[in-house]
Parts: C-alpha cells; structure tokens; sequence
C-alpha cells in the first residue's frame, strides 16, 4: 500500500500524522504494558531491518560467522532503539515511523560492519592509488587531455590544501576508506569529515575551473 | 567511464550544491519515501541527491533502506 505523502509542485502536503505512527508515537510515550510491548515491537522492527543490512554486506564479510553476523545485528538493534527513543521528539511524521526507525538500525548495522571491515588494518592517509590514473583505461584521443588534467589535479592537491584536508581527501576518496572508519580513527565525526572533504574538492574545483 | 574518469569524480565530488552527512541522514527517510511513491523527491529535498553522489556511506545507507522499504519490510 502506497501511504507516501502527495506532493504538489514538490511541496509536501502531508496534513497529519498516519494513526499508526500515532499509535507508535503513544505506545512509547506510555508507561507500564503499553510501553513495554511497543519497546518490544519496536527492537523487533530494528532487528529486522539491521539483519536486512547484514544480509547485503554479507559478502563482503567471508571471514565473519554466521552467529558473529547476528551478534552485529543484535549490537545494531539495541542500539538503534536507544536512539530511536532518545530522538522520538524529532520525528515529525514526514515520513511513516518505520520509515523513519529504520534508517537508526540500517546506520548502526553499517557502521558496524564498515568497522569489523576494516579492524586491525592500517588507515592509509598517503597516496596509494595515483597509479589508478596511470593505468590503462583511457579512451584514445583524450589521453594527453586527462594526464594533463591529473598533472593538474596532483599539484592542486599538494599545494592547495592544508595537510588535513589532503589526508581525509586521500584516504576518502583515493583509497576507499570508508567515512565511519577514518572518522573512529582520527576521533572525530562523519558530518566533520565530509565537511573537510567538501571543502578540499571545493578548493580542487576552484582551481581547476579552466578545465 | 573510464577508470581514470571515476577516480577524478571521487577527488572532485559534486558539481552542485549538497547537503551535509548528517542532513542527509535527518531527511532520508522522507526522501526514500517520494521516491518509492514515484513523486519529485529531488525537488522536495535539493542537495540530497548531489550528496548521494560523493558520500559512498550516505549511498550505501539509501540504497539499503530503499530496498528495505520497496520490499513491504513494515
């Protein structure tokens, strides 16, 4: 069933709460049984979704156990609630509950998975992967165009951004780190990384406008 | 795209203007939603779409509650 808000010219038009998210949003602002059973409902509804995630990453993740795998999904589920409970006031019915409960356990599970991933592998902040560029895979006739342009992009690197920028640029973009893992690393944040990585190809840009 | 193309994309990022990590995360849900329902979800939410395009965490995390959501999880 198709409940998404209408929208008109991209407006959202929602006009009120669905009375099951108000139902939700009731049963955990109860107390006795009724909060019980919803916290209950609610960490099975986290569970599921943070097991959908290990599920997709399963893959990546050949040396895990299967009851590891679900021991990941139980840490990402008790986790998520926490949180789901904490940030009740924000929900503000833009989307349905579940909607909105979900994305807490799919970021939990992600985060970490992307750290069991990387657990005991060195965070590489130097360029690794420049060689990606001198390697195969360029069309004929725009060869000198794009060794010039990476000329270009290597030098911009090195002499436009300061030393911090250029380490959470290399390890982001260049060799794959994944956010939560460079951000566990240097003790800081997702949001205050990617704002130093935004402004790190903000200033690449900037300085490869002619291009 | 050729190899060398990609890797220039993930050193430049996104042309347009973007949201934050953590706005992305605040408006996702929503997002998801008008796209699921087939509605404009670029114009209700600007900068989301942009950002999808040089976070691969932010990526990986909606394509996730996409196929969550598409697949009747609630």
């Amino acid at each position: 069933m198709n409940t998404a808000a209408p929208t008109v010219q991209g407006v959202d038009t929602r006009p009120e709460a669905l009375p099951q998210d108000v139902d939700w949003l009731r049963d955990l602002r109860a107390t006795g049984v009724a909060y019980d059973e919803a916290v209950a409902r609610l960490h099975a509804l986290l569970l599921r979704a943070a097991r959908f995630e290990v599920g997709r990453r399963r893959p990546t993740l050949p040396h895990l156990r299967g009851d590891e795998l679900d021991d990941i999904a139980h840490e990402a589920a008790d986790d998520a609630l926490m949180s789901v409970l904490r940030r009740l006031d924000d929900f503000r019915g833009e989307s349905k509950f579940t909607t909105w409960a979900y994305k807490f356990a799919l970021l939990e599970a992600a985060v970490k998975l992307r750290k069991r991933a990387w657990q005991g592998r060195e965070v590489p902040l130097e360029p690794e992967s420049w060689t990606v560029f001198a390697s195969g895979g360029l069309e004929p006739g725009a060869e000198v165009e794009q060794r010039e342009l990476l000329a270009a992009l290597q030098r911009a690197v090195a002499e436009e951004l300061t030393p911090h920028q250029r380490h959470v640029l290399v390890a982001l973009a260049l060799n794959g780190v994944p956010i939560d893992v460079l951000a566990d690393r240097l003790g800081t944040t997702r949001g205050a990384l990617y704002k130093t990585l935004h402004d790190a190809r903000r200033k690449l840009r900037s300085r490869l406008e002619d291009w | 795209m050729t190899e060398m193309n990609e890797a220039i994309s993930r050193l430049l990022g996104p042309a347009e203007p973007e949201v934050g990590c953590d706005e992305c995360f605040a408006k996702i849900d929503r997002y998801v939603e008008r796209e699921l329902a087939g509605a404009d979800a670029d114009a209700a939410i600007p900068g989301l779409r942009a950002h999808l395009g040089g976070c691969p965490a932010c990526r990986e995390e909606h394509e996730s509650l996409r196929a969550l959501v598409a697949g009747g999880a609630d």
